[in-house]
C-alpha cells in the first residue's frame, strides 16, 4: 500500500512512535526501562546533546538532550566502565543513543525508513546553549526518566 | 566453536565495544578483535591481517559501510570471509543494497546478543 508524504509525516509524528523507540533503545541497549515523564525536569548546568539530522524525504533532526549525571549513567551502562566526568567515550555514547533513537523512529514508518537517511551524529557538550532547526514540519519535544 | 578473529568496523569505538561484547556473550570464543573507525581503516587492516568474520556499520564517516563492502569484493580482500552489517538503517531497501553489496547478514541497531548470536553463528557455522 502506497503512503503520501503527508500521511507518513502524521504516521511519524504520532508521539507514541517517539515513545517506543525510547523504550526499544534504551531497554535493549542499557538494559533499562525508559519511560515518558510529565514531572519537572532537572536542569542541570552542563549537558550533552546528540543531533542527527534527517534527509529526504523528511528534512529535520532528532536531537536529543541529557544533563551531565544521566549522560555519565548512560556510556557506564553501554560500556560497563566508570566515568568521573563527560570524556570523549561519554560523548562517542550520547551520540549512538540518538542516532539509534533515530533510526528506531524513522523505522516506524516504512516510507521514511526508506526514504529519508540519517546525518552521522553531532554532539555538542556545555553549558548554556540552545539549538535551533529551521522551519520543522513537526517537532516532539518529551522529557524521559530511566531507572 | 573454535576461536576466530574478528573485525568489528564503526567510528564509534563504543558501539565496537558493544559489538564485541555481543559476540562474547553470544558464545564466541574471540581470538583477535581488530578495531577500525572507518571503511578505509577496515581495508588497511584486511590488507595485513587475516580474519573470520567481519561485522561493519554502514553510516560512517569519509567510506561508509557499503563501499568498504564493495572495496573488499572488487579487492577481493578476505575471500570467503562473511561479512554482517550492523546498523540503524532497517527498511528492505538498505537490506537489499547491502546484500548486492555482498554482505551475509544484517543486524539493526539497537541488537541483543541473542539476535547478533541468530544471524552471525549460522554464516560461521557454514564458512
Amino acid at each position: 500500500m502506497a503512503v503520501s508524504l503527508r500521511e507518513s509525516v502524521q504516521l511519524v509524528s504520532d508521539p507514541r512512535n517517539l515513545d517506543a523507540s525510547v523504550e526499544e533503545v534504551f531497554q535493549l541497549m542499557l538494559g533499562v526501562t525508559c519511560r515518558r515523564d510529565s514531572g519537572p525536569v532537572l536542569h542541570e548546568l552542563e549537558s550533552v546533546t546528540a543531533v542527527v539530522g534527517f534527509g529526504g524525504l523528511l528534512s529535520g533532526a532528532c536531537v536529543f538532550r541529557s544533563g551531565s549525571s544521566a549522560a555519565i549513567k548512560i556510556a557506564a551502562l553501554m560500556t560497563g566502565m566508570e566515568f568521573d566526568e563527560i570524556d570523549d567515550t561519554v560523548k562517542d555514547a550520547i551520540g549512538e543513543i540518538g542516532n539509534m533513537l533515530a533510526g528506531a523512529w524513522k523505522g516506524k514508518v516504512p516510507n521514511l525508513a526508506a526514504n529519508c537517511g540519517l546525518s552521522v551524529p553531532a554532539v555538542i557538550t556545555g553549558r548554556d546553549y540552545n539549538l535551533h532547526v529551521q522551519a520543522p514540519e513537526f517537532q516532539l519535544h518529551h522529557a524521559y526518566r530511566f531507572a | 566453536m573454535s576461536e576466530i578473529r574478528t573485525l568489528i568496523v564503526d567510528d564509534s569505538s563504543v558501539m565496537r565495544k558493544i559489538v564485541e561484547r555481543a559476540l562474547r556473550q553470544a558464545g564466541l570464543t574471540l581470538m583477535v578483535v581488530h578495531e577500525a573507525g572507518s571503511g578505509t581503516e577496515g581495508l588497511d587492516l584486511l590488507r595485513a591481517k587475516q580474519v573470520d568474520l567481519i561485522l561493519s556499520d554502514i553510516n560512517m564517516p569519509s567510506m561508509d559501510g557499503l563501499e568498504f563492502l564493495r572495496q573488499i569484493r572488487a579487492q577481493n580482500l578476505a575471500p570467503g570471509v562473511p561479512v554482517v552489517m550492523i546498523t540503524t538503517e532497517s527498511s528492505e531497501e538498505h537490506v537489499k543494497q547491502a546484500i548486492l553489496a555482498g554482505a551475509q547478514g544484517y543486524i539493526r541497531k539497537p541488537f541483543t546478543a541473542e539476535q547478533v548470536k541468530e544471524r552471525v553463528l549460522p554464516l560461521l557455522n557454514a564458512a
